[in-house]
């Protein structure tokens, strides 16, 4: 007596190789991958790249990278100017995260669909204010901000600000969009008013998570204050855009190399204490 | 905390209070402490930034209102010129994202601690290509292929494609590290390689997480490639930066509007475009 497979296999109805797409998934995916294809010879052209450079490129990359940029000019990076330059870094990274936290707090709550005081006018304004300031990248704030205030630290800082706050206002408001509706519940039922609400049901809930994130935003802002320098506001960057400028790139590759460095220590520095608080707090 | 707890049970109630009293004074001290160390630094960086290097006499003699003036004078000529650049914009985020995601497959198969390799080693050095590439930021990475490769827009697509390693290639591993490990099991079963469990069982679970991320990375780098021109990568930013050059405010005024535009758009495209994956 035939198997019920047999029969199956035999009457040609069931194809004996098993694939994972048939027949009209299967158009799509290759129609996909042929228009996703299409799209970057396209895109190439258009670049006009050029692509027969590709091949030896890693080889030239290195050769060049050797020849021009090493050894990196460490004597450059070793004086006093140029430690003062990472210190007024590092002091721009605070003041902008201090004071961007500062203002983002309030419009996080604002922003925050679970418990802003006003669902019709605070909560879309302080989520256009926290989508503005994150949607411009940091370099153009400090491009607008250095053309109207002038070289300086003051608007490095103040372009890092607003960067602080299109950053840490997002996370933060996630973080009071998933707390508990139970404690606040209970506050709310002892007569409290907006306000207290915030203070005695929700901060208690978020204070681990905003520490983590106010953490990893001074993280994430002393990474752009390495850099912000490089378009006139001060810093590291600042002696960066200079080396560039006189095509020293053995000055350049110590720079590079003096800001890797930082803000690798800083990253690792600030995974050391987002793990220690939250095993403090917790 | 699990201490003082301890010793609360044990001995007479006024013990007890005076312990936990104690706890509480222990406590505001250091947090009274913590709160005065955060307030010096800023007086120290206030004093820095706010009073020793910043020339207020020339931003308070009514200069920094002409200024803002002269940006509002909107430079409209420049419009027509405009397009080219906003386009080659769009393809080389598109092409970075790309890159990038090829880039990201090797690092995340290093980094993904249940299939790696090699064990420990190699997740390591997994771990380390994501963190060098997130933690670099993307002038820098900008600058460095900008005198690798030369000027244009190769040097952006390169650079942003490494700068994109470290985000797409950390959720690719950390969606590896969620999968179901069932239909692993029935690929291995079945007598399939390596490879092919990679392929027909980890593939299709990550994929969804995957477009979603790519997404969202593609939208990151609009907003990258829009600054990578004035490193000498292509796109709006070389001409943001031919502005500033020349120090046409309404021009840069201009550029810059349209670089928002672009970014609303990136962002409209990549709400949509999430919305119909998930």
């Amino acid at each position: 007596m035939p198997q019920f497979a047999d029969v199956a296999v035999a009457s040609g109805r069931v194809p004996l190789t098993w694939r994972r797409f048939r027949y009209p998934q299967s158009l799509y995916k290759y129609g996909a991958l042929l228009g996703t294809l299409a799209f970057i010879a396209f895109a190439l052209d258009y670049l006009s790249i050029p692509l027969e450079r590709l091949p030896g490129m890693l080889g030239r990359m290195g050769e060049m990278l050797g020849r021009r940029y090493f050894p990196p000019n460490i004597g450059h990076i070793m004086n006093a100017d140029y430690w003062h330059s990472v210190v007024e870094t590092l002091q721009m990274s605070y003041l902008a995260t201090v004071l961007g936290i500062t203002i983002a707090i309030p419009l996080a709550w604002f922003a925050s669909f679970n418990m802003t005081p006003s669902r019709r006018y605070l909560y879309p304004v302080a989520r256009l204010i926290i989508m503005g300031c994150r949607s411009v990248h940091e370099m153009i704030w400090t491009i607008l901000l250095v053309a109207i205030l002038g070289f300086g630290l003051l608007p490095g800082t103040l372009a890092l600000t607003l960067f602080c706050i299109g950053f840490s206002g997002k996370l933060f408001s996630e973080a009071i969009e998933a707390i508990r509706p139970g404690q606040v519940e209970a506050i709310r039922a002892t007569g409290a008013n907006n306000l207290q609400t915030f203070v005695f049901a929700v901060l208690p809930q978020v204070r681990v998570a905003w520490t983590g994130i106010t953490i990893y935003t001074w993280d994430v802002v002393f990474r752009a204050a390495t850099v912000v320098g490089f378009f006139g506001a001060g810093g590291m960057g600042w002696y960066l855009r200079e080396s560039v400028q006189r095509v020293a790139s053995k000055d350049v590759a110590a720079i590079l190399l003096s800001i890797i460095l930082v803000v690798v220590i800083s990253e690792l520095l600030s995974a050391w204490l987002r793990t220690r608080i939250a095993r403090a707090i917790a | 905390m699990s201490s003082l707890a301890l010793d609360a049970n044990v001995g007479s109630i006024d013990a007890r209070v005076d312990a936990i009293a104690a706890g509480r004074s222990r406590a505001r001290k250091w947090r009274y402490t913590s709160y005065f160390v955060i307030l010096a630094v800023v007086v120290w960086t206030v004093e820095a930034i706010v009073i020793a290097d910043t020339d207020w006499s020339r931003i308070l003699t009514g200069s920094l209102l002409t200024t803002l003036g002269r940006f509002l004078e909107l430079d409209w000529s420049l419009v027509p010129d405009l397009w080219e650049p906003a386009v080659e914009t769009i393809l080389m985020a598109t092409l970075a994202t790309l890159g990038g995601l090829l880039l990201s497959i090797p690092v995340a198969w290093l980094g993904a601690s249940n299939i790696t390799p090699f064990g420990k080693y190699s997740y390591a050095v997994g771990r380390f290509l994501m963190t060098m590439s997130r933690s670099v930021h993307e002038i820098v990475w900008g600058l460095i292929f900008v005198s690798a490769v030369g000027l244009g827009a190769l040097a952006g697509i390169l650079a942003m494609a490494v700068r994109s390693v470290g985000f797409i290639s950390k959720t690719i591993a950390e969606a590896i590290e969620d999968v179901d490990p069932k239909p692993l099991e029935a690929v291995r079963a079945a007598g399939g390689t390596k490879f092919q469990i990679l392929w027909f069982a980890i593939l299709p679970q990550i994929i969804p997480v995957f477009v979603g991320n790519m997404i969202f990375e593609w939208d990151i780098n609009i907003r990258r490639s829009t600054i990578l021109g004035l490193v000498g990568a292509g796109g709006l930013g070389l001409v943001l930066f031919r502005q500033m050059a020349a120090s046409n405010n309404g021009g840069i005024a201009v550029v810059i509007l349209a670089i928002l535009a672009l970014i609303v758009f990136g962002e409209v495209v990549s709400y949509y475009a999430r919305k119909a994956v998930i």
